[in-house]
């Protein structure tokens, strides 16, 4: 089962935003994107979401995505049961 | 080792172990880029067998972004070197007519892995340079990067990029410091329900590390390569 079809044709992804570590979780925590928009929506989104400028974002397989990925991209990679998880933290302390 | 009780970090041996696991996947799945290199440094030259200590070294990569207005004039830069990676520059460049914006200089970065035994974490060292080899600043440095992580920086997360004297090359450098990579190694690998054998933690390590710290100056790796 691939990912979810649109009527207007443009295949959407779901994707489920899970919080780790520290990071409040957000109420509506699930969503279909456009496969063709990049990773970068889904970071923004999360940002203004959660009204923090710094979040860790990554994937299962212990990766994170550049934003400039293609969602639909990293579901094929990355996604399984029809979503793509994304995880993310919030005060990622650096130094 | 006990994935669950992992403190996100790493021994001398097994950065070492990771290291060369990382340069091979990178080898064999990032053509775009040349290969990283090991660096040998005895600890103790004097010994007959010397302790081997080592960093992971890519140099000479072009991080310049076109200017806007370049775009439409650049074709081909012949810089006359061989191999110069610009990442993100790709789909620019096509190989038609030889133009060379007069206004737009190449500059180039060094990046080096190395082991910081304090923090049992690998560290990102860095510096930038244009191509007569004279040293670019921080501040330069920033306004190249792609726009997410210049975004970043300016909110001052990224004040923690610190100047130091590289621990084998005794010359200032610049590196991403390391005091929070073990909390989010740990997030990496751990936030899935199967946890993974440590043996995968080390296969994979420097690879979800470099994923993130990559992401500073634009270097993509393609995700296959983690698969």
């Amino acid at each position: 089962m691939a990912a979810a079809e649109s009527p207007s044709s443009v295949r959407k992804v779901v994707v489920h935003l899970r919080a780790t570590g520290d990071a409040p979780i957000l109420k509506q925590a699930k969503f279909k994107i456009p496969g063709t928009d990049k990773f970068a929506k889904v970071i923004d989104f999360l940002r203004r979401q959660l009204h923090r400028d710094t979040l860790f974002v990554y994937v299962n397989s212990a990766f994170s995505p550049n934003p400039d990925e293609l969602v639909i991209d990293l579901y094929d990679n990355f996604g399984f049961d029809g979503k793509l998880v994304v995880n993310y933290a919030c005060s990622m302390a650096w130094g | 080792m006990d994935v669950l009780h992992w403190d996100g970090t790493l021994s001398a041996k097994d950065f070492k172990i990771g290291a060369f696991a990382f340069a091979q996947k990178w080898e064999s799945h990032n053509s775009g880029f040349p290969p990283w290199s090991w660096v040998l440094c005895p600890k103790h030259p004097w010994l007959a067998s010397p302790e081997e200590e080592g960093y992971l070294s890519l140099e000479k990569i072009c991080i310049s972004r076109p200017n806007e207005e370049d775009i439409d004039q650049i074709s081909q830069i012949d810089t006359g070197e061989e191999e110069t990676s610009c990442p993100g520059n790709e789909d620019v460049i096509d190989d038609a007519t030889l133009v060379q914006s007069g206004h737009h200089e190449l500059h180039y970065c060094d990046f080096h892995i190395v082991y910081s035994s304090t923090f049992r974490v690998p560290v990102l060292y860095f510096r930038a340079y244009c191509s007569d080899g004279s040293p670019f600043p921080l501040d330069e440095i920033e306004k190249q990067l792609p726009a997410c992580s210049a975004n970043e920086l300016s909110k001052s997360k990224w004040t923690f990029i610190t100047q130091e004297e590289h621990p084998y090359l005794k010359r200032p450098w610049y590196k991403l410091h390391p005091c929070g990579t073990a909390e989010w190694m740990k997030l990496l690998f751990l936030s899935d329900a199967a946890k993974p054998k440590f043996d995968v933690v080390l296969e994979l390590y420097l690879l979800s590390w470099f994923s993130v710290v990559g992401q500073v100056f634009g270097l993509r790796i393609p995700f296959k390569i983690s698969n």
